[in-house]
């Protein structure tokens, strides 16, 4: 009720990415924010970031892979290190960034570290939630919505960069491509190259340079490299003409870029360099890490000069993406649904989406649509849980609610007849009496029905088990729309 | 310039100028699209007012913020001005909101609601609406018909009392109620509760619960009852409820859920959300600050 205390919940951050490996520790405050006469309204009110990790070296081994075991060796001592018992953490993601071929095992290490740690931690690797991930923990997302702006942020990583676009505090847009400070490794002592990352050697064909492992480097090649993939990223955000390198290097599909970017942050490793360059940057300097990410961030900002794109400073660089992570990719329900509360969690559910144009308000018609939108999943005989998203914001009286929830029964009959659960996630708040229209017309139904959210053909939803008293559920909705091209 | 002349030319200009007023007021009163986005008070309001969501500010430095900001709040702003004063628009809107609320508070629940909500009718001692506004203390009792008839037409021992109130806004009442009640009674029914026949009762205030749940020997009463209008919405409706009310009862044993009306809280929904709400009163035994004390 009204004066239900605030409930904290325990989030954990891990970003495991091509160069390094972060860990971060929030308390998020979920709280009732109506004035006490109203139906309640939770939402996280607080993100208390109290614990951050090492920056990490990321564990390879001989095969140029993501080294499991070491990995979990690093994060178990942050763990004690922080004082914290993997069941103590509620809710949290992990990120797997780089480029992809050291994703090759990432599925399962998501796996293993979900089970590792907490009840609801979201794993992913994919592009698009990433870059919303950095952006938000860059801070990018809570300028455009202080500042009613269009913010474009650019986490400017190791094997890639993710770009991510927001206007009033969503993501309207994003991308990723493979522009990262270690795509070239090279011995700091010796200037002698020791790794090329595929992604590289299109960027050496672009410039027709031939450099093989073992080959000394020259500041001023190394320069040319730098200023070549700082064009890209440019590219990319729509500031300078797309080149076919850039085509060859993303990973996604293009921005949109159907809008005007108001402003500019960069975050990520290479984004420190980025910020504060430094004149006249030596070789020594620029391979200090074994790689290139200070010469990059030091060519991407005179190429922003140049060019003079108004950047902004973000509250973080290196840490953004797994800050992010820690503590802004969960989200909450509205407070009045129906949730049968051992059937939670749910991961990865598909989202269909029947109506494009609102609901029309007959139970044939509804039943018609939402059969076919599921069938176009998946074969009738393979029928695996499924969300149905309803759109808009609409006045519903009960006997529209009624018509409704008999045309779902109806259209979802296929699910019903396998006791699969029976999952709606409305935007108008009517959870709950579509909830129980639904269970009162079949008392043996399985269902979760949920409001005030918006959801999209293609993404796929996380629903965890409920907080606060049983009234909201905390939910992740993984929009993989604007990812054409996404290779896992 | 001769007196007639001087006369003539005076005579013109404030002929010219009552006719451009006349034109700009009728200007103003087309300029509204046909479906108007605010509550409609009551079938007769002319439906030809500007809307009031939009930007009124001139040359706005950032409308996108305009238009967000407008998005948090129903109230007056950005409204736009003309000189120190607001324009014609909006002081025609802020006078159909005043008559709406008036309107609100004067009006009866009409008899054809009644009828089709299947509710009965009965009346607290009050004799009319001068003495209704005038005499709270009136609105809390009911007549020796009105408890006759409860009792000759409505249904003792069951779990819920389910009553509608005119209150001051039987705007709301009508705009709500055919919404809420039926998903109120369908929750309930999916949680096993027994709810007894829903009747109107006419002049009534908060309090006239307590004269009902001892008279019917209900556990707990669902008053649905006419929020005071604003000038934001006429069609607000409240939810009372209490566990076993009484003429002990005070107001920190009344559970409350306020703000039902289209643009707020949808009434299905609330309905939805009474149902569980009463459930936790009657699995727990209290209401009121008790009942928001559990955890």
């Amino acid at each position: 009720m009204a004066t239900q205390s605030p409930q904290i919940l325990q989030s954990v951050g891990i970003d495991i990415g091509t160069s390094t490996t972060q860990l971060v520790f929030s308390r998020l405050t979920l709280k009732n924010i109506a004035p006490g006469s109203l139906v309640p309204r939770f939402a996280i009110t607080d993100k208390d970031v109290y614990y951050k990790s090492e920056i990490h070296t990321t564990p390879i081994d001989t095969r140029n892979r993501l080294d499991i075991d070491k990995i979990f060796d690093l994060i178990q001592a942050e763990f004690d290190g922080a004082g914290i018992s993997p069941n103590d953490v509620d809710t949290g993601a992990v990120i797997i960034t780089g480029e992809t071929a050291r994703k090759e095992n990432a599925r399962s290490i998501s796996a293993r570290v979900a089970k590792f740690s907490g009840k609801f931690v979201v794993a992913t690797a994919g592009g698009k939630l990433e870059a919303i991930i950095a952006g938000k923990g860059s801070g990018a997302a809570d300028l455009s919505r202080r500042e009613f702006s269009i913010v474009a942020n650019a986490d400017i990583g190791g094997g890639t960069s993710n770009i991510g676009v927001f206007k009033n505090g969503k993501a309207i847009d994003s991308c990723c491509v493979n522009v990262g400070g270690r795509m070239l490794q090279i011995d700091k002592a010796s200037s002698r190259i020791t790794d090329i990352s595929e992604p590289m050697r299109l960027v050496l064909s672009d410039l027709n340079l031939e450099l093989r492992k073992g080959d000394r480097i020259s500041l001023d090649v190394l320069r040319r490299i730098c200023q070549r993939m700082s064009a890209v990223i440019l590219e990319c955000l729509g500031m300078i003409d797309p080149s076919a390198l850039a085509t060859q290097l993303l990973v996604t599909a293009p921005l949109r870029l159907n809008y005007k970017t108001d402003s500019f942050m960069m975050s990520g490793g290479v984004a420190d360099h980025v910020y504060s360059p430094r004149p006249n940057m030596t070789l020594e300097e620029a391979t200090q890490y074994n790689d290139m990410g200070p010469l990059l961030g030091n060519e991407l900002a005179n190429l922003c000069r140049t060019e003079k794109i108004p950047l902004v400073k973000p509250l973080e660089t290196i840490r953004a993406t797994v800050i992010g992570a820690g503590a802004q990719t969960v989200d909450v329900s509205g407070s009045t649904i129906l949730v049968d509360e051992k059937l939670l969690p749910f991961k990865d559910i598909p989202v269909a989406i029947p109506f494009v144009d609102g609901i029309p308000m007959d139970e044939a018609t509804i039943a018609r649509q939402v059969a076919q939108s599921i069938t176009s999943f998946y074969e009738s005989d393979a029928l695996e849980k499924i969300a149905i998203g309803l759109l808009g914001e609409q006045h519903f009286s009960f006997t529209d609610i009624q018509v409704l929830a008999r045309g779902l029964l109806k259209g979802l009959e296929p699910l019903v007849r396998k006791t699969l659960p029976l999952i709606i996630v409305l935007e108008s708040d009517v959870g709950k009496v579509l909830g129980q229209t639904m269970r009162a017309l079949d008392s043996q139904l399985n269902i979760v029905c949920l409001d005030q959210l918006v959801v999209a053909e293609g993404d796929y939803i996380d629903i965890g088990k409920p907080l606060a008293g049983g009234t909201v559920v905390p939910v992740v909705i993984k929009s993989l729309v604007f990812e054409t091209k996404q290779v896992e | 310039m001769d007196k007639k002349t001087e006369d003539l030319i005076i005579e013109s200009v404030i002929r010219q100028l009552m006719e451009t007023q006349a034109q700009s007021a009728e200007n103003n009163f087309r300029a509204g699209p046909e479906s108007n986005s605010r509550d409609s008070g009551s079938s007769s309001e002319p439906n030809t007012l500007e809307p009031m969501d939009v930007i009124g500010v001139e040359n706005p430095h950032n409308l996108e913020a305009l238009k967000v900001m407008r998005k948090t709040s129903p109230a007056r702003i950005f409204m736009g001005r003309c000189g120190a004063r607001q324009k014609t628009a909006s002081y025609l809107n802020y006078m159909a909101d005043h008559a709406a609320a008036i309107d609100a508070v004067l009006m009866d629940v009409s008899e054809q609601f009644i009828a089709d909500n299947d509710l009965f009718k009965v009346k607290t001692v009050v004799k009319d609406k001068d003495e209704y506004l005038m005499r709270p203390d009136l609105g809390r009792k009911l007549s020796q018909e009105s408890k006759d008839e409860i009792l000759q037409k409505g249904e003792k021992g069951k779990q819920v009392q389910i009553i509608v109130v005119d209150g001051l806004s039987s705007t709301s009442i009508e705009a709500n109620v055919a919404d809420a009640m039926p998903a109120l009674i369908q929750g309930l029914g999916t949680y096993g509760i027994t709810v007894g026949r829903p009747f109107f009762i006419k002049y009534g205030r908060v309090a006239i619960m307590d004269e009902v749940a001892p008279l019917l020997d209900c556990d707990v009463v669902v008053e649905f009852i006419g929020e005071r209008p604003g000038l934001i919405t006429a069609e607000s409706m409240s939810a009372y409820m209490a566990y076993r009310p009484d003429h002990n009862t005070n107001e920190s044993n009344r559970t409350v859920v306020s703000n039902i009306h289209r643009n707020g809280t949808p009434p299905t929904e609330a309905g939805a959300h009474l149902a569980t709400l009463v459930k936790k009163m009657i699995d727990n035994k209290a209401s009121g600050i008790k009942l928001a004390a559990l955890p």
